[in-house]
């Protein structure tokens, strides 16, 4: 299997973009054109479920059919999941949630407004809309309503679910459950801030910002981090392997910032890898348990490749012509998910 | 790579009661055999049942590199992305502005967001006007003269409730402010709606046809804070690298006061045409094709701002050409 991926790896690495055959997995796996934008995918237990800009949610599941589900009237604009169900917001203005049989139901309706973020951890779920986050604890039928003085890019719960980290313009807003009520926290960096993510031992938290770069802060003592000189807006960030890496998008190769030691990527500089043909990285996500990553290009091909430096890595998907916008890969490690912006789909086992 | 087809975006400005939201309305339910996706600010408008109406909230965002000028509205980043996603493929996106917002914010998202650029892109500025009061406005308000000077198209409305004479007072105090604007009278807004969504190189054309002694305005009674525009054409080729060191630092140092900036320029040994447009610090260049056989490869170029005078615009200019 190794000889065979390099060498589709090294025809695609010639220079020319058409490739003469299939990858590996692309051989193994379901390719499918589903016509509409992939727009968001999660891992839900051994399967993942994607979102499509035409209201479809996929459901996908080892040795199973697709399952594909009309959900929403416009675009699945963002997905969470949990071990049986999966949350989708969109811009019909529905937060919906879909148990693995399929079965949908109506969390909220906000009447148009866009669902613009969601986020979900044991028994807590958070959707934004606008300026404000609503949090539901477990089956509270109504939310609580969390206000902020700009639009919301980005939502987070930390693991333990006692932290809510809200990214908007000027900074983050990190509240916290204190005797069962909200308390906020404000980190601040000028610029607007999207994407948001605690680090997995809750010490750090990163935001992908409007601007060509990423922005840290250590929670401890608020200390700022500021990770620039991408020629490109970041879109995507995952957490990888031991150290951990904050593996991000944004750059013509995955650039991975390590965060271990007291000051984590402060003053040091990040190991970059899997350069393919100078196109752009839009998605990266981890391979779990392992120190690699997978890179979605901008072509709609997809690498794997170990975090150390100038690793090439192998090619996992070849060019479709549309960027990867979506990309996940099972808890269990088993399968993959890879998503484009023309609908192009491989779902596929990792290991032959 | 495939190629995205850019979807062109109108931006609709106007005082408030000039007529916006009867376009808008004209726009969301006439039979005109498109999709068109409408960001407003609040609209009110009962019964109209369209999923492509988006709020939003008129966010003006800094951008956190240094550059004063780099004010974006960051929910239309937002909502543009967001349109971007849909399956259904939409003809054009209207985005309406509230009365008093600076229009500059709204154009710059289209020159700073590489998302936004790669997939819209700004079709034209159209500013509703209200023929009975934008005299009066442009007195009152510097946001009325902007709304006029950034207009690609001036939909001057309400004209049936105007006398004659009137009417050619407003024209000629728009065409002072912004010369190459193209004035639609109309009453209740009543034109085709392909006047003004899906112009594409209008804008760019219109530079061409302006006559430069149209300009010759004469500059009495005017104060400092007048908006103005002043054009210089050239029979000479212009050389490249002269030109962009030239309007390169000039969008830097005075990229504050030039509100719109607009080209069509002949650089010597490039058979095609250069058209470049701006907004204050950002500009977009492009060649647009070779040059038609039946016209002169003159170069010409436009700028509506404050303190022209200021800039040595016509010295600048003649040092770029090739000698």
């Amino acid at each position: 299997m190794q000889e065979s991926l390099t060498n589709s790896f090294n025809d695609s690495n010639s220079g020319q973009l058409v490739r003469e055959k299939q990858t590996e997995l692309e051989r193994r796996g379901i390719n499918h054109c589903f016509h509409a934008p992939v727009t968001c995918a999660t891992a839900i237990n051994e399967g993942v479920v994607a979102g499509f800009g035409d209201g479809t949610i996929g459901i996908f599941r080892p040795g199973l059919f697709p399952e594909i589900k009309k959900a929403h009237k416009g675009a699945i604009l963002c997905i969470a999941a949990d071990d049986d169900f999966v949350l989708t917001g969109g811009d019909d203005g529905l937060l919906l949630k879909t148990s693995t049989d399929g079965y949908i139901e109506e969390i909220k309706n906000f009447n148009k407004k866009w669902i613009d973020c969601v986020a979900h951890k044991k028994d807590l779920i958070a959707c934004s809309s606008g300026k404000n986050v609503y949090v539901w604890k477990s089956d509270q039928k109504e939310p609580e309503v969390l206000a902020h003085r700009s639009t919301i890019g980005g939502l987070s719960f930390d693991k333990t679910s006692k932290r809510l980290a809200v990214a908007h313009y000027g900074g983050v807003t990190v509240w916290e459950l204190i005797k069962q009520k909200w308390k906020s926290s404000v980190f601040a960096w000028k610029g607007s801030h999207g994407a948001v993510s605690f680090s997995p031992n809750g010490k750090y938290l990163v935001t992908a910002m409007q601007e060509n770069a990423v922005h840290g802060w250590r929670i401890r003592d608020k200390t700022n981090m500021a990770m620039a000189g991408y020629p490109s807006k970041v879109k995507s960030f995952a957490w990888v392997g031991e150290t951990p890496f904050l593996v991000t998008s944004g750059a013509d190769e995955a650039i991975c910032w390590p965060f271990d030691g007291k000051c984590g990527p402060m003053e040091r500089s990040p190991v970059c890898l899997g350069k393919y043909n100078n196109i752009m990285v839009t998605q990266v996500h981890c391979l779990p348990r392992e120190n690699a990553v997978f890179a979605g290009y901008r072509d709609g091909s997809v690498l794997l490749a170990e975090i150390n430096e100038n690793n090439s890595g192998i090619l996992i998907r070849g060019s479709t012509g549309a960027q990867v916008t979506a990309l996940s890969v099972s808890s269990t490690g088993s399968h993959i998910f890879i998503g484009d912006d023309d609908g192009n789909i491989l779902w596929s086992p990792l290991w032959a | 790579m495939s190629v995205n087809k850019q979807v062109p975006v109108t931006v609709l400005t106007g005082f408030l009661g000039a007529g916006k939201t009867t376009l808008l309305n004209r726009i969301l339910t006439e039979h005109h055999g498109k999709k068109y996706a409408v960001v407003v600010n609040e609209f009110g408008e009962e019964g109209i049942d369209n999923d492509l109406v988006v709020d939003a909230d008129e966010e003006v965002f800094e951008m956190n590199n240094g550059c004063i000028c780099c004010t974006v509205r960051g929910d239309l980043i937002r909502i543009l992305s967001g349109l971007m996603k849909r399956a259904d493929k939409l003809d054009a996106i209207i985005v309406e502005t509230t009365g008093l917002a600076d229009p500059a914010p709204v154009a710059q998202t289209f020159f700073v967001d590489e998302d936004v650029a790669q997939r819209t892109k700004l079709d034209a500025i159209v500013t509703v006007a209200d023929a009975v009061h934008l005299d009066g406005q442009l007195g009152e308000h510097h946001e009325a003269e902007e709304q006029i000077a950034f207009a690609d198209v001036v939909l001057l409305n309400k004209t049936d409730l105007v006398e004659k004479s009137g009417l050619s007072k407003v024209e000629a105090r728009i065409k002072k402010i912004n010369p190459y604007t193209k004035i639609i009278q109309t009453s209740r807004c009543v034109t085709e709606l392909d006047e003004i969504i899906g112009l594409n190189a209008f804008s760019l054309d219109r530079v061409l046809e302006v006559e430069p002694d149209f300009l010759d305005s004469d500059h009495d009674h005017e104060h400092d804070d007048d908006i103005k525009s002043l054009s210089f054409i050239s029979e000479t080729p212009l050389d490249l690298k002269l030109f962009q060191k030239w309007f390169g630092g000039l969008l830097q140092t005075h990229g504050q006061d030039i509100l719109r900036s607009k080209g069509i320029l002949n650089f010597s040994g490039e058979e095609e045409r250069y058209v470049f447009q701006g907004v204050h610090m950002l500009m977009d260049a492009s060649p647009m094709g070779a040059w038609p056989s039946n016209l002169n490869r003159t170069s010409r170029i436009v700028f509506i701002g404050r303190n022209l005078e200021k800039m040595d615009l016509e010295k600048g200019f003649e040092g770029c050409k090739r000698v």
